[in-house]
């Protein structure tokens, strides 16, 4: 309010308070214009800056015609009748027409109904194009505007007496907003699939092969692919793979998966052991089919589906973020009975290929008989290597990758160490296969909320031990980490990387942003249903749900109380007050030609034995007068006002 | 709670009418419904339940804003006939906030816009008034009305008071010095030279300031009257015109010669008034009633 004061004495006119309003309105809207239409508003903007004259009825027609020649250069190519039943074009289309409407209005510099509705036909037409967390800030702001804009003009165009008002009414209305907001009925149709501007990146995914040579994908990216909320806490870090495709067979440079003739029964062995957890995950485009569960998802994602390896997929690629709903088995085991050709595709190797590595697999081999040992026997292997974890390894030989990994540079990443693992664990007689997905840092998470980015895409190894697949990270087999051209402890290198202020208060705002997106622009009936079903099995939630709200009532009456404290025209007058409202309620009134020195003064004859009020005048007119209003004159002031408002019957 | 009773009884005495802003809220809120319905997209229904809520809570704010105004209208000194008089009202303030966008109507389509009425503040309005004819009048059914914050609904708030006056008839006619001029021996004596006044063409030749002629004005001599007659008689049926125009005419004569301090009498067809038995605003008011 204090920067609002030099706004006191200037009175905005009609004209003005409506200028301000479509630059509010129209801000969204202009982010979508065609370049034709931006010369054409430029233009009309132009004319209104410099011509300050109503413009003629020629003039008009100009603009009209410009308008619509503007409007036909901007959807040229892209208009059609056929292309109206595009909501989106037609949206666009109804947008320029307003626009072009609205310019012809303005010009004639009077203020008419059309003028005066148009900013919420903009308002409702923005809301078609854009769906983010920044537009949920910007309509909130701009119904605040507008609500302002409509305040002063009814106040004479005193902003700042509009603004108080605007910010008294708001609150009142924002308990209201909130209340309807959780409970209002949702019976919509489906979430339309149109807008989201801001979210056309494509993101990493996977995508059913995995390179092993320079194609490999490593996008060492902080860019986020998807956001988890679970129910509870984050779970451990060792829990936290995000299955994408799985990879069964080895074409030297890369691995892909099942040759398309296997067809492999469809029904899935849901994993039912392990810790039960359930969340939500909001994936952002990757145009890919797979959607990413946790290990091991124990029920099917809505729309999608769930194959014989616990993968997810959609039928179409994931083009827009979308959200959904996850249940899993916090387990790296899961059951499953492999059939003929799913077996023989997971066993399949060709010893000519990496002959060193499976002199020594069939060493392992021939030592142990039980397979848990066999695998625990590989892991030794690898980890008797000395392998380095580096995101620049030396370049394999394509035509001997894992003896090239295993024998020669040591040196790689995920993929490197999940296909020779998996290698050599078929050369040593177990069936095994590559996983690609993301392992989630649990550094980027902040309470529920777990950002998974593009750096954390990974690959590791699955066993078929005992009629079971078994989940083996390979890269923790590394003796070493290169990191930035360093070798490290690879004990310490998760922690090493999330002590900076900057990524704290980044996560913060990510988990502010995920809750606000989770809570409130995808909050649905399934939602309300969810919460109901809390407040139903937690009291303690209804509670402090009730609580909360009474919170926020009380928040809105101190604010209203705030903006709707009287002013006084100064501030010793202000300290009067009290003292003012205590005579009135004794029923002494003040007159309207009445001074205030006059006043006090009929008081003290009235009573002529409360001399304070004599004393306090005294001060009072010394302080205004003599204009000594310092901090102890003030202080002075208060006291005796407070000792005579103590003194009994004043 | 007492606040609560005070609010239910200033929304009682306030009137609420619908505009056509009402009803664009009622299709903008369609509309909005009707888009977050079809396209499932919480922005427009967070949209959708501000407007629903912003439109509702200008209900009571607009009814806090008019229904804390207080007004009362004073009607001093006389009415005639045909004659703008204005009208003054005090309006008051009770509550500790500022009322905003006001406007004070009379029963006969004239309005005045308030400005800011400061918290605890009373201001002055003034509207104008007209009665067509002599008699009485009534003059009630005076409003204030606001259509703050939103436009979304017409407040009026109706002024209470009623006044019953009487119109005195239009003062018309020809003045009182024609007719003494026409009747000039009784009208008394030149005494004391008072002072020049602008010549109408009612005055004496004889008075004529011809030192002024001489100057390009036209002035008359005034005198002061040592005496004056007593017996300065109006006849109603001597006057010419209908009876509207006779009464008008006397109630010009009345008028003057209040101002001249003179007396007189009047002749009406079945009665006779005099200056000495009644008042003024007695003759007056006999002429309105006729």
């Amino acid at each position: 309010m204090r920067y609002l004061k030099h706004l006191q004495d200037i009175k905005f006119s009609p004209l003005a308070l409506l200028d301000l309003t479509y630059i509010v309105v129209l801000l969204p809207l202009l982010l979508i214009l065609k370049i034709p239409m931006l010369i054409f508003v430029g233009i009309v903007i132009a004319i209104l800056i410099f011509k300050r004259t109503p413009t003629q009825k020629l003039g008009i027609f100009f603009i009209f015609i410009l308008g619509v020649l503007a409007l036909y250069l901007s959807l040229y190519g892209a208009f059609s009748f056929r292309g109206l039943s595009r909501l989106k074009l037609f949206l666009e289309l109804l947008v320029y027409i307003l626009m072009i409407v609205v310019a012809m209005q303005r010009l004639t510099r009077e203020i008419n109904f059309y003028l005066l509705i148009s900013p919420f036909l903009f308002l409702a037409l923005s809301l078609f194009f854009y769906h983010g967390m920044l537009m949920l800030i910007y309509v909130v702001f701009e119904l605040f505007f507008l609500l302002w804009m409509i305040l002063s003009h009814r106040m004479e165009g005193n902003v700042r007496d509009g603004f108080a008002s605007s910010m008294v009414m708001f609150m009142y209305s924002l308990p209201w907003v909130v209340v309807l907001f959780i409970f209002f009925p949702r019976i919509s149709f489906e979430h339309a699939n149109y807008g989201f501007k801001s979210e056309s990146i494509k993101r990493m995914g996977h995508d059913g092969t995995m390179y092993l040579d320079s194609k490999a994908l490593l996008v060492p990216s902080e860019r986020i692919v998807m956001e988890v909320g679970f129910e509870n806490k984050i779970p451990p870090s060792h829990t936290l793979y995000f299955r994408g495709s799985i990879l069964y067979t080895d074409k030297k440079d890369h691995w892909e998966g099942l040759p398309i003739y296997v067809k492999r029964e469809t029904k899935p062995f849901y994993a039912t052991t392990g810790l039960p957890i359930k969340y939500q995950i909001s994936l952002y485009p990757t145009q890919k089919l797979w959607l990413y569960t946790l290990d091991m998802p124990s029920r099917m994602v809505k729309g999608s589906t769930l194959d014989r390896d616990l993968i997810t997929t959609v039928k179409k690629p994931v083009k827009e973020p979308i959200h959904y709903e996850a249940s899993s088995s916090l387990s790296p085991r899961f059951h499953d009975i492999l059939d003929k050709k799913t077996l023989q595709a997971s066993s399949f190797f060709d010893r000519e290929q990496n002959p060193q590595t499976y002199k020594e697999a069939q060493k392992i081999e021939e030592a142990y008989i039980s397979m848990p040992k066999r695998a625990k026997a590989l892991t030794h292997f690898f980890k008797m290597r000395s392998l380095t974890y580096t995101l620049k390894p030396d370049a394999l030989d394509i035509n001997h990758t894992t003896d090239s990994f295993l024998f020669d540079t040591r040196r790689g990443y995920c993929v490197h160490f999940a296909s020779s693992f998996v290698t050599m664990a078929r050369m040593a007689g177990i069936p095994a296969r590559i996983v690609t997905g993301y392992k989630a840092d649990p550094a980027n998470g902040l309470k529920n909320y777990l950002a998974v980015k593009e750096e954390d895409a990974h690959a590791w190894a699955e066993l078929y031990i005992d009629e079971h697949w078994v989940r083996f990270e390979t890269t923790s087999t590394a003796s070493k980490v290169e990191s930035n051209g360093e070798i490290i402890d690879p004990n310490q290198s998760a922690q090493s990387t999330s002590n900076s202020l900057y990524k704290e208060v980044n996560l913060y705002l990510m988990y502010v942003k995920y809750q606000v997106e989770t809570w409130i622009l995808y909050y649905s009936h399934i939602r309300q249903l969810q919460l109901l079903d809390y407040a139903k099995k937690n009291p303690a939630f209804i509670v402090s749900f009730v609580l909360s709200l009474i919170a926020l009532v009380l928040l809105t009456f101190i604010i209203i109380a705030y903006f709707k404290r009287p002013q006084y025209s100064s501030e010793t007058l202000a300290i009067m007050q009290p003292l003012l409202k205590r005579l009135k309620k004794e029923d002494h009134l003040r007159s309207d030609e009445e001074t205030l020195h006059q006043y006090l003064l009929r008081y003290s004859n009235s009573y002529p034995q409360k001399l304070l009020i004599a004393e306090i005048d005294r001060l009072y007119e010394h302080m205004i007068y003599a204009n000594e209003n310092s901090k102890n004159k003030q202080k002075e002031l208060k006291t005796l006002i407070k000792k005579f408002l103590k003194q009994k019957n004043g | 709670m007492k606040s609560l009773q005070k609010f239910i009884q200033i929304h009682r005495s306030i009137n609420q009418h619908a505009t056509r802003f009402s009803l664009l809220v009622v299709i903008m809120l369609f509309g909005l419904f009707m888009e977050a319905y079809m396209h499932d997209f919480n922005l427009v229904y967070i949209t959708f339940f501000f407007v629903f809520s912003l439109a509702f809570s200008a209900g009571p704010i607009g009814v806090l804003n008019l229904g804390n105004i207080q007004a009362k209208f004073n009607i001093q000194g006389r009415i005639f006939a045909q004659k703008e008089t204005n009208i003054l009202f005090n309006i008051n303030n009770t509550s500790s906030t500022s009322s905003w966008s006001i406007t004070l109507h009379d029963n006969n389509d004239a309005k005045v816009t308030l400005t800011q009425i400061k918290g605890e503040s009373s201001k002055n309005a003034v509207l104008p008034f007209l009665v067509y004819k002599r008699g009485t009048f009534t003059y009630d059914n005076c409003y204030l009305e606001s259509k703050y914050p939103l436009s979304t609904a017409r407040l009026t708030k109706p002024i209470d008071e009623v006044y019953e006056g009487i119109a005195y008839p239009e003062p018309k006619g020809r003045s009182l010095d024609t007719f003494l001029h026409e009747q000039e021996t009784h009208y008394g004596e030149e005494k004391e030279f008072d002072g020049l006044r602008e010549y109408d063409g009612s005055q004496k030749v004889s008075h004529i300031h011809w030192a002024s002629v001489a100057k390009g004005e036209m002035s008359v001599k005034v005198f002061t009257k040592e005496t004056k007659i007593h017996n300065l008689l109006f006849t109603y049926n001597t006057l010419p015109g209908d009876k509207e125009s006779r009464l008008s005419q006397l109630c010009l004569w009345v008028l003057e010669c209040e101002k001249r301090h003179l007396t007189f009498a009047i002749q009406m067809p079945h009665k006779q008034l005099t200056s000495k038995k009644e008042s003024i605003d007695e003759i007056l008011e006999t002429l309105a009633r006729y």
